[in-house]
């Protein structure tokens, strides 16, 4: 397979050949050459998913003598074609982190001590089992929650639910994407998933509102945004901060934070005010136009002006180039977007936006999804829960998801007791104090708890409150659930294997669910002895050699990614109860909720005191990556931005050491200052992921500062329980002073 | 004979790093190191008229390199294809060429105790690859080609759509890595990372610092050659008493 790839020539003409030839060439030079990673001794390379980030990006692992040399990007993968981004390219330094968690262990000393012994895996798995059992006993099953995340914890979903709790909560939903689904899923009848399908290598216009492209990287959507760019695409970018993103923008809008709804029903009044929408798209789709007209009429520019802050003639000037490009207009619906409190309503504006744009569906807008059909056992049915979910999924927050639920309603539950004791947390690869605001709650909550097991790679923070902790082995040495991507233009699966043995007395997910479940009686819901048997199981109706799929690392399916593509088979284009787009959302009405997208007015920060705003750098996946050898090596510490003018009120240079603290009183560790414009004077930005408390984190403890720590405020959305964390104000306390402060 | 450069498209780079840690990964650079960097300009103008932009620099392959004469033991040489080398079995460490770089682009790896530097992957362009951060570069905004080649990206790049190469009227050693981008973006980068005058050793220096490598090593060469003796005759004595 290594030469197949390697015949890709990259060099035209006879470049290549040009080298070996000279006198000097390189071939001649090899055996001087500095150290390094050559190949001469590859044993064998192996196709697998990374996992630095949940992209799932196709990635090639050169084993040789039992140790992973490199990690390349897979040029057969559908979705990357053979890029990896920095965290992707450094994946080797996570498997082979010396901090990694080795063995399984029991706490021995107080919760957040940090003590342990070790223990094996028959002990740890046999504990697991029976503290199960006595909660179940005791509360009923409903009373274990889960905190899973990614797409890794299949294997212990299932387990989940055959144990009897639908209390499942992963921070992707109430601290991410959750919001957009629910706008978008009322708006057009389904939802985006991840990754989400913006056809941003054929926009003739890219609007990205938060979104900061570049420094959140996601590796296939970088490569598309870059295409689109190149090819012509205007850019425009809503965003407080100069993000990289912005600074590539045709017009950047350094929008007064919070009022993103503002600027997006001042875009739908020009647009219609002025003639400008997609008309046939909107008479054939679309239902509650009437309403959304009259909805918007005095929504003006120079309304929104005034709120936002932005030129109404920059307002006006951006609507009209987003009509001239229409329907190739790639509005992306962001990815972590729990702001505000109002964020289903934003994303419900924004898909409003899409579709007078006749954006949904078309090419350069948003694409659809092509289902693929998998195989699956035949597993007995799971128990069900007469007592029902305790996060609000469904209830308290009608339109969260029941799969994806609510992290921060399960933690209320756990403080309050309510609707019913939850007594104890199974947490898989989730940083529940990094990832979910209001730590102090969570740690309350952990408090009350009879057990919580905690499975996980590295040592994060919340192993010190874990009364077992598990070491699962890096996704370079397990297998997992294949990723079958539907939201893609060519459909595919591509797969998760070993590239070597996991190392310490670490042990693979699927695994440790098998055997969790042997012990609590659930076998009947793993009816399958080994990876090779599973694989096989879900490629069968898929018409594809598992042998081959295990060589290639994946493969595609035909797509129909445009409305002109669709088929009868792929069901409704628009599966609402209508059958149309509801730019009015009956849901919403019959709710008791804003039918319409309606702005509330944001507070502005108190005298003295700044929004915090926090988002990625590209070396950081959530708070999962910090610790990595490289990725530390080159942003070991994340900066505090902050405006010129800000700095020179505050006699501030750049670097120096702040601390913050919020109107609570809550401070982070300390952080340096990047003094500079691109970033309004009302605001303040840090990089997510930084400030390790887990001392077990010998490169990341303590290095930079958390904005979770600063996050003591949220705004709940009424209508799916998501947190939105852009909320908190904090005041700089100069270093120097910092002590006598 | 082929002519190689490195293009970057500013208007695609992100500045995402992917580059600096596939190279690191490739050529097993000592963490803290790197053979490509991504700088990032300051942003200029005043709030909300600001440009910024990435740069990133590597050993700039130049036509005319300044790092060559100053190495007193050969080892950095240019190649018929005009690519820079260091041969690494001659290489002394003893840090002339990274003064004269005006790019920055050299280091002395602290394991080897010899000077790194990109060197276009060779071995990688020997198997047919594209360099390391060419290969994995997620904005598509690295180009490598031959010059001489007309149907390159790299040709059309520079002799098309007119690709800058970052030099002054007084450092114009003839670079081979070139960028592409508004005229904003690449006058920003040019003007942000200047090619620095090469230091060149003065005398005294060029004696100290080229001598005491070559002590340490004749130093160490007598030691070995005495321990050398010492154990072999230790072990002759043995083996002469167990005989």
């Amino acid at each position: 397979m290594r030469n197949d790839l390697s015949r890709r020539r990259f060099l035209r003409g006879t470049a290549v050949a040009g080298v070996g030839a000279g006198g000097a060439s390189a071939a001649s030079h090899s055996p001087a050459a500095p150290p390094g990673w050559h190949g001469a001794t590859r044993t064998r390379t192996v196709a697998t998913n990374c996992e630095m980030c949940f992209w799932r990006c196709g990635v090639l692992a050169d084993v040789a003598e039992g140790k992973v040399g490199k990690l390349e990007g897979n040029p057969d993968h559908p979705l990357t074609r053979g890029r990896l981004c920095a965290r992707g390219n450094a994946g080797i330094k996570l498997l082979y982190d010396g901090d990694r968690l080795k063995t399984p262990l029991l706490r021995t000393g107080t919760r957040g001590e940090g003590k342990f012994r070790p223990i094996s895996w028959e002990q740890a798995l046999d504990l697991f089992a029976a503290r199960l059992r006595d909660i179940k006993e005791k509360y009923g099953a409903e009373s274990v929650a889960f905190f899973p995340h990614g797409v890794a914890a299949t294997f212990f979903s299932t387990l989940m639910k055959a144990f009897g709790t639908p209390n499942s909560a992963e921070p992707a939903f109430a601290q991410c994407r959750g919001p957009r689904e629910v706008g978008y899923a009322l708006t057009f009848g389904q939802g985006l998933g991840s990754p989400e399908p913006v056809d941003l290598a054929e926009a003739k216009m890219i609007v990205l509102i938060g979104s900061h492209i570049g420094e959140n990287v996601f590796t296939s959507q970088v490569t598309a945004f870059s295409e689109g760019l190149s090819k012509g695409a205007k850019l425009v970018v809503v965003d407080p901060r100069l993000s990289t993103a912005a600074a590539k923008a045709d017009w950047w809008l350094p929008i007064r934070p919070g009022t993103d709804i503002a600027l997006l029903l001042a875009w739908m009044h020009v647009l219609i005010a002025e003639d400008l929408y997609d008309k046939e798209y909107i008479a054939r789709y679309a239902q509650g136009f009437p309403d959304l007209a009259a909805h918007v009429r005095e929504f003006s520019p120079e309304w929104a002006e005034t709120i936002t802050e932005l030129p109404a003639r920059q307002i006006r000037e951006t609507a009209r180039a987003m009509a001239a490009a229409r329907p190739a207009v790639a509005l992306h619906p962001g990815r972590h977007v729990t702001w505000y409190g109002d964020d289903s309503q934003r994303a419900r504006a924004m898909a409003i936006l899409t579709a007078l744009l006749g954006a949904w569906g078309r090419k350069g807008g948003i694409f659809l999804p092509t289902a693929v059909t998998r195989g699956k056992f035949a597993l007995p049915p799971f128990p069900e829960s007469k007592r029902g979910r305790a996060d609000g999924a469904g209830t308290r927050f009608p339109l969260a998801s029941e799969e994806q639920g609510v992290t921060n309603g399960l933690i209320e539950a756990t403080v309050t007791g309510k609707p019913y004791p939850i007594k104890g947390w199974i947490v898989y690869g989730q940083n529940v104090l990094e990832s979910i605001p209001q730590r102090a709650k969570t740690l309350k909550a952990i408090s009350q708890l009879d057990f919580m097991a905690v499975v996980d790679v590295m040592p994060m923070d919340q192993i010190n409150y874990a009364d077992l902790v598990l070491p699962e082995a890096t996704y370079l040495e397990r297998y997992d659930m294949p990723a079958i991507v539907e939201s893609a233009k060519q459909p595919y699966i591509s797969i998760r294997q070993p590239a070597v043995e996991p190392l310490y007395d670490s042990k693979p997910g699927w695994w440790i669910a098998q055997e969790m479940a042997r012990r609590l009686g659930l076998e009947a819901w793993f009816p399958w002895k080994d990876p090779d048997e599973h694989l096989a199981k879900i490629v069968e109706p898929m018409g594809i050699n598992p042998d081959a799929l295990r060589a290639r690392g994946s493969a595609e399916f035909p797509g129909r990614p445009y409305i002109e593509d669709r088929l009868p088979s792929d069901g409704p284009l628009f599966p609402t109860a209508s059958g149309k787009i509801e730019l009015s959302s009956p849901i919403l009405k019959q709710l008791g909720f804003d039918p319409l997208p309606r702005y509330t007015p944001v507070p502005n920060p108190p005298p003295g005191y700044f929004r915090l705003l926090y988002g990625r750098v590209p070396v950081q996946s959530f708070a999962r990556s910090e610790n990595n050898e490289w990725l530390d090596a080159l942003m070991p510490e994340n900066v505090l931005w902050i405006n010129a003018s800000v700095a020179r009120d505050h006699g501030l240079k750049d670097g120096a050491e702040v601390i913050l603290e919020n109107t609570d009183g809550a401070r982070c560790l300390p952080i340096r200052v990047k003094v500079t414009e691109g970033i309004r004077p009302d605001s303040v930005f840090m990089a997510h992921g930084y400030g390790s408390r887990s001392r077990a984190l010998h490169r990341a403890f303590r290095k930079g500062a958390s904005d979770t720590d600063l996050i003591t405020r949220v705004q709940v959305d009424p209508l799916m329980g998501g947190t939105g964390m852009r909320v908190n104000f904090v005041r700089i306390i100069n270093g120097a002073l910092r002590n006598g402060d | 004979m082929a002519r190689y450069a490195m293009v970057t498209d500013l208007e695609k780079c992100v500045g995402c790093l992917a580059c600096t840690i596939a190279c690191n990964a490739e050529w097993e650079v000592p963490t803290g190191f790197a053979r490509t960097h991504v700088r990032s300009t300051p942003v200029t103008g005043t709030f909300p008229h600001l440009i910024q932009s990435f740069c990133v620099a590597q050993c700039n392959h130049c036509d005319h390199p300044p790092c060559v004469e100053p190495c007193p033991s050969g080892a950095t040489y240019q190649g018929e294809d005009g690519i820079v080398r260091v041969n690494q079995s001659l290489c002394i460490g003893c840090g002339f060429c990274v003064d004269a770089c005006p790019y920055d682009a050299r280091y002395i790896n602290p394991v080897t105790k010899k000077v790194d530097k990109c060197d276009f992957c060779s071995l990688r362009i020997e198997r047919g690859q594209p360099p390391a951060c060419v290969a994995t570069c997620t904005g598509h905004a690295k180009f490598f080609g031959d010059l001489d080649d007309r149907e390159s990206d790299v040709f059309k790049m520079v002799y098309e759509k007119g690709a800058r190469r970052i030099q002054s009227a007084d450092v114009a050693p003839g670079p081979n890595v070139y960028y592409l981008g508004r005229e904003a973006q690449t006058s920003l980068v040019a003007a942000s990372f200047p090619p620095r005058r090469p230091k060149l050793p003065r005398a005294g220096e060029f004696w100290s610092r080229l001598v005491k490598p070559l002590v340490v090593a004749a130093v160490g060469a007598t030691f070995l050659g005495q321990a050398v003796a010492f154990f072999q005759q230790l072990r002759a004595g043995e083996k002469e008493f167990e005989d």
